[in-house]
């Protein structure tokens, strides 16, 4: 095959603004906003998310066992961690313990969700840049033109393991998409003999495709040096922030459960807090420009779209969980972690990796540790047990926290004597980014747009700043019509379209 | 052997219009077709593709929303009428043209033969509750009708 085409020629443009409209593989609908100064230099870049209205109001007055399925059909994409932290709020919320067997089970359908949630996001969204090369014709750049130039023997294995974690959910979770097992306490069914021993057979493939997967990283990016000078372009992709995500007692990665740990640029903890101290940590900031909110470190403060220890913005997702952590608990994620560390550290870097587009290498390794987990999980015998109901008590208020695939995810209700939901706040993964998402955008515009000289390969590496993030807006809208591709629009001052470019 | 047949209601039953393919599939429900399998898909993308394999005809159900429309308007579209769209885009990685696109590239062999698209004019897909709005909901037994004589019970 021929190589990735990683540059392309740039066309001067004598406008002001670039729209970037809507944004391409991206969940719901985005807008990039471009503001070019007079010598044609950025000087600011905006990521503007779209808004559904009214779920909150939606929620209140229902019984708050409701949540769990009412939740996750605020996303077509991450149902599975929107039920896993509603289904641990209400146990918060009913002080109810689940047992030791829901608490396998639970972990076990989340490990379906990250191994079909990786998977998609690896081959469908980031290996278009990584195979076909980010200045690859847009019509090519997409997972038929991965598939095409990988061979259809590899594009079999994509789907069958996205399907298998699938399958994972469906069996565990009752139902693939939108699952309705989670209940205060446990959860609501028991597996049997036989769906144990077809998940164990396809959690062994997960973990094979998990190796697989890796390797084709190695060979394709960190074995290119083009890709890995993107990676490492300072420049364009590179942010020193906080960064959070969840670990257990020794600090190593969790996704299911745990404590949340906050690390510095240079990687000394912060904090490490509870679900139920979420607020003392968290505080939001508004801008007039966009319905979604910008979570800070409330003890760092808000100093706007700047990075470095003064700023409070922080990273969630793979990058913020593998820089939270210190290693995995299976042991070929945790032998692949230690190749990124000495990589890394071989090329300076001793504490966090600052690097955005690192957040694709983490990811794998996070499939490579979801598959691993999920055989130890589906091959233990005891989660067949019949014991998957703990007790609960009167209902109040409660929080429950999960790593969604794209971050922490947080759910906190409040409810009165009869369950009735009077409260209900969420902080989704996609908002903890927000602030260093358009942090992100704005430093690699600034980065690749001079002289006003533009193409569509320049734009989509600007795109590439945030991708990786795996940004998932507040969704559920497919209309058929719903998503067309990328649009560049320029406008004159005064907001009169002068020249469309389309990539479609 | 008989023909296996598919019906799919796409789109989030909470979001106001956006959930009018699952209301049209959970009217064909009620109507008990034989040898017509219904699902509800909340979802975009690959988790079609799951669904359509192995199946002759699949009739997908979704709300459109287009310049022009009027809500309640419906249009019958075909795998063809994706061309456009299936290149260069894809929202978390697969459209659903995408992902039948993938299908015939990857296994073309277990691909359904006839794929229909039915578009609903949508009026309000922004706004969580439950139920269609007025236009819509008037709209859909006659549309219900037109599925299952045109699309379901046509002849192979």
């Amino acid at each position: 095959m021929a190589g990735p085409i990683i540059n392309d020629t740039t066309v001067k443009t004598k406008e002001r603004k670039i729209t970037i409209d809507p944004v391409t593989r991206l969940e719901g609908h985005g807008k990039i906003e471009i503001f070019l100064d007079e010598k044609g230099d950025v000087s600011n870049a905006y990521m503007q998310i779209p808004e559904l209205r009214g779920f909150e109001r939606f929620c209140i007055g229902r019984h708050v066992q409701e949540l769990p399925v009412l939740t996750n059909r605020l996303c077509g994409v991450c149902p599975a961690a929107h039920h896993i932290a509603s289904t641990k709020a209400l146990d918060a919320v009913f002080s109810a313990e689940p047992t030791a067997t829901a608490k396998k089970l639970r972990e076990l359908f989340y490990m379906g969700q990250y191994t079909h949630s990786h998977i998609a996001h690896f081959y469908a969204l980031a290996a278009p840049d990584f195979v076909l090369g980010p200045s690859a014709p847009a019509a090519k750049r997409n997972i038929l033109g991965v598939v095409d130039a990988v061979g259809v023997p590899i594009g079999a294995e994509v789907i069958k393991h996205r399907s298998y974690g699938q399958k994972v959910q469906e069996i565990v979770g009752g139902r693939a998409t939108h699952p309705v097992f989670g209940l205060p306490g446990g959860v609501s069914k028991q597996i049997s003999e036989e769906e144990r021993v077809q998940m164990e057979n396809m959690a062994k493939s997960c973990v094979e495709f998990g190796k697989f997967s890796i390797k084709l990283f190695h060979d394709l990016v960190l074995g290119n040096k083009d890709y890995l000078g993107l990676i490492l372009n300072q420049d364009a992709y590179y942010l020193e922030t906080y960064y959070m995500g969840m670990v257990d007692k020794n600090n190593k990665s969790q996704f299911y459960d745990g404590d949340v740990r906050v690390v510095d640029q240079t990687g000394k903890q912060v904090v490490k807090f509870k679900p139920s101290e979420y607020l003392d940590i968290i505080a939001e900031h508004v801008e007039p420009w966009t319905y979604m909110k910008m979570p800070y470190l409330k003890s760092v403060g808000w100093k706007g779209f700047v990075t470095g220890p003064s700023s409070g913005i922080y990273r969630v997702g793979p990058l913020g969980r593998i820089n939270v952590c210190e290693g995995y608990t299976t042991p070929l994620a945790q032998a692949e972690y230690e190749v990124f560390r000495k990589t890394m550290r071989d090329l300076g870097v001793t504490g966090p990796v600052h690097h955005t587009l690192a957040f694709h290498w983490a990811r794998l390794i996070e499939l490579q540790h979801a598959g691993e987990r999920m055989l130890e999980l589906a091959s233990d015998k005891s989660i067949t047990s019949d014991d998957i109901r703990g007790p609960w008590n009167p209902p109040k208020e409660g929080v429950g926290i999960t790593e969604a695939p794209r971050g922490t995810l947080i759910h906190h209700y409040r409810s009165d004597k009869d369950g009735l939901c009077t409260m209900i706040n969420m902080i989704v993964a996609t908002t903890n980014n927000y602030a260093a998402m358009n942090t992100s955008v704005k430093q690699a515009a600034k980065a690749l747009i001079h002289n006003g000289e533009v193409s569509q390969g320049l734009l989509n590496k600007v795109e590439m700043a945030f991708r990786c993030y795996d940004p998932c807006n507040s969704c559920g809208t497919h209309a058929l019509n719903g998503s067309p591709a990328l649009q560049l629009t320029v406008r004159k001052a005064d907001g009169s379209v002068v020249k469309t470019i389309r990539n479609f | 052997m008989a023909m296996k047949t598919l019906v799919v209601g796409v789109g989030n039953p909470i979001l106001s219009d956006d959930g009018v393919g699952i209301f049209a599939a959970r009217m064909l429900m009620e109507r008990g077709i034989q040898g017509v399998s219904i699902e509800e898909l909340p979802a975009s993308g690959l988790e079609l593709l799951d669904m359509v394999l192995d199946h002759d005809r699949v009739v997908i159900i979704d709300a459109i929303q287009t310049k022009n429309g009027s809500p309640g308007d419906h249009y019958i579209m075909a795998e063809e009428d994706f061309k456009r769209t299936v290149h260069g885009t894809s929202p978390h990685g697969f459209n659903i043209a995408t992902a039948l696109a993938m299908g015939r590239q990857v296994v073309p062999e277990r691909m359904p033969k006839e794929v229909f698209f039915v578009a609903i004019e949508a009026e309000d897909v922004d706004n969580f509750r439950e139920g269609l709005t007025p236009k819509v909901l008037a709209s859909l037994p006659a549309i219900v009708d037109m599925i299952e004589r045109d699309l379901i019970r046509r002849k192979g």
